[in-house]
């Protein structure tokens, strides 16, 4: 028998009455407010950013004032030119030396402030929202969900994706005698900024 | 020969000698704790959520083996492979298979507590294979040849310099650097070539979603995203009972999950995997390990119900000051204690006895184990079985006899009082008495309660009686 027929056979003669356990049905809880206040809390909350609009800012003057240092802006939005785009970084080793990836989600939550992002939108380059040194979120106030269960309900990626993150604020790391620091080893900071 | 039980109290005693590192460690994790507290005032719904997440799993539990199938269905559909190990070692075959069939000699990895169990890095690394743990609490455990501490944050036991003499042998960064940040630095600047110059990618995770085919992995520093996405070949390895029926179900566990584990929220990546990225191969390893034999036991079965947060961890007094390596297990604190005797029953019999029975442990545990009366039932099952030490066992044996004749215990007791005023110290505290190592023994009253009773109480009655009449 294999291990695959072994394990489940086991499983099978172990477990607890099925009957005695009903699955409950889909919990959808907590607060319903999908607004763009409570995303801002709770992204700043994780670190990460909002890029304010100055007067008669666009998105690249912004990133620009933002970001003066960067040489390599990535785009991956085709309303925003950048230095380079996306379809044109073949590898993740060229991805590698991106200060400044833009991006579009498709929605955020606004109990985490997290945003969503899949091969949809990086090109099928996933790993280019991790070796980018900074990454710029285009997000729309209408695509807010309130919560997590509601997220889960009701966006249709989580069941076509391959790749799915919820990115919240900058990665970060405490691990070093509990000191928390913001830019571990993925981005080193997350900024949304809102269309 | 036969295995010798881990010495959890004398491993205890060496982390107590060691006042600074003590005190930041039960400081830091009772912060954690603290600001877990704040996240479940802020929810209103939060007891709600545990008693779902708790039925979610043992309906699940329950339902075992229809939800693997399914699981497997679905993610081989979406093109990934599955795998099936019986134990660890099948798992480090499989995963060395799959490396030798890449030829890959270099793999990254993120923090898996499976992979901990399975000991692979052992296995891999004498068959050619550099195996980089790249989360940094894990990675410092990796560079220092320990086992993680905490199954959360794994070097928490560690000071500043600790690492920075770390770093400094491996890395050649200064010794006396006194930055978390700058150390923090280093070990980014570390990893990018090997994470961008590796053959193969790993990752654990913390959810199998058996409606989809999807796996998903809760981290922070973005490692996990790296080695899954980086390299072409990514191998996941997962418990077969981390797994929930529906997508929709993850809402719960994921509101759950980071605010019992560290107060935050939510990580700040939630990664859903449900096939392999383009032009790239994707491997799951699904592993029993004692896991289906621990389903039919009617007391414990229930532990399989965690989700790894380690709330029982930071909330447990004989953890936080004694460390996580002194339980000499993969997984330590009080979810250890319960599920390392299932591993090995004779290694980690001392391991229920690690705690206070104070029961805080199932107080803020997410998924409502009942941790403390598995502990308390685990002691009895190991008393059961004969894997109480001599002394413990014969005190436990006197004890019982003594309790049971309440004469034979009143006597006793009288005794006790003039033996603790006169017996002179070396027989009081000896090896016979572990209990007074680092307490002192009670100072002996001037009489017990049923003495005052029988010479208060019964004085009274027997003058109201004798008043009536």
């Amino acid at each position: 028998m294999s291990s695959r027929d072994t394990i489940l056979a086991t499983l099978r003669a172990n477990r607890p009455d099925p009957a005695a356990h009903e699955l409950p049905p889909v919990a959808v809880l907590g607060d319903m407010d999908a607004g763009k206040a409570r995303f801002e809390d709770a992204l700043q909350l994780l670190g990460g950013q909002i890029l304010l609009p100055q007067e008669g800012d666009t998105l690249a003057t912004a990133i620009a004032r933002r970001f003066p240092d960067a040489k390599i802006i990535c785009s991956a939005v085709p309303d925003f030119e950048g230095t380079i785009r996306l379809e044109d970084v073949t590898s993740p080793q060229q991805a590698a030396a991106t200060d400044v990836l833009v991006v579009r989600s498709p929605f955020g939550i606004s109990e985490m402030g997290s945003i969503f992002l899949s091969e949809a939108q990086l090109n099928s380059l996933n790993s280019a929202a991790h070796l980018t040194q900074h990454i710029v979120v285009i997000l729309s106030e209408k695509n807010l969900t309130a919560n997590m269960h509601t997220a889960y309900v009701e966006r249709p990626e989580f069941h076509t994706a391959n790749y799915g993150v919820l990115m919240t604020g900058p990665s970060a790391t405490a691990d070093i005698q509990g000191v928390l620091i913001r830019g571990a080893q993925g981005v080193r900071s997350l900024s949304v900024w809102w269309e | 020969m036969k295995v010798k039980p881990v010495n959890h109290a004398k491993a205890a005693e060496e982390f107590l000698d060691d006042a600074p590192h003590l005190t930041f460690h039960d400081e830091r994790l009772w912060d954690m704790r603290q600001k877990r507290d704040q996240q479940m005032h802020l929810l209103p719904e939060w007891q709600e959520l545990r008693s779902r997440a708790s039925a979610i799993k043992e309906h699940t539990l329950a339902n075992l083996p229809e939800y693997l199938e399914q699981f497997e269905a679905n993610a081989k559909k979406n093109g990934i492979h599955v795998h099936w190990a019986a134990d660890g070692a099948e798992h480090n075959r499989i995963v060395g298979e799959i490396l030798e069939k890449h030829g890959a000699k270099s793999l990254i990895k993120s923090k898996s507590m499976v992979t901990e169990e399975c000991d692979m890095r052992a296995y891999l690394e004498p068959r050619g294979v550099t195996v980089t743990e790249t989360d940094l609490g894990e990675r410092i455990q990796q560079l220092d040849g320990q086992m993680p501490s905490h199954i959360v944050v794994p070097a928490v036991h560690k000071l500043v310099p600790d690492v920075a003499k770390i770093f400094a042998k491996n890395y050649n960064t200064d010794p006396n650097d006194n930055s978390p940040q700058s150390l923090a630095e280093s070990q980014r600047m570390a990893a990018r070539p090997v994470i961008l110059t590796a053959d193969a990618g790993m990752t654990g995770g913390n959810f199998l979603v058996a409606e989809t085919g999807t796996f998903v992995v809760c981290t922070n520093e973005g490692n996990a995203d790296l080695s899954a996405t980086v390299p072409n070949l990514h191998i996941a390895t997962l418990g077969i009972e981390r797994i929930v029926p529906r997508m929709a179900d993850m809402g719960v566990f994921i509101r759950l999950l980071s605010r019992s584990a560290l107060g935050s929220p939510i990580t700040q990546y939630t990664t859903h995997f449900r096939g392999p990225q383009k032009g790239g191969e994707m491997h799951i390893v699904l592993v029993d390990n004692g896991r289906s034999a621990r389903l039919g036991m009617e007391e414990f079965w229930t532990s399989l119900k965690c989700i790894r947060c380690g709330a029982c961890m930071n909330t447990c007094p004989v953890y936080r000051r004694s460390g996580g390596l002194s339980y000499g297990a993969v997984y330590s604190g009080p979810i250890g204690a319960i599920i390392d005797p299932t591993f090995n029953e004779r290694k980690y019999s001392t391991l229920p006895f690690a705690s206070t029975m104070n029961g805080s442990c199932t107080n803020v545990c997410p998924v409502k184990i009942n941790i403390h009366e598995q502990l308390y039932k685990w002691r009895r099952v190991l008393a059961e079985h004969h894997e109480l030490p001599f002394v413990k066992r014969e005190i436990m044996h006197m004890a019982g006899k003594l309790m049971g004749q309440p004469t034979l215990y009143r006597t006793a007791i009288n005794g006790t009082e003039v033996a603790l005023s006169t017996l002179p110290r070396f027989v009081l505290y000896n090896w016979l008495n572990p209990w007074g190592k680092h307490r002192e023994l009670p100072h002996p009253v001037k009489q017990t309660f049923h003495s005052w009773y029988k010479k208060n109480r019964l004085k009274d009655k027997k003058e109201s009686q004798g008043g009536k009449a």
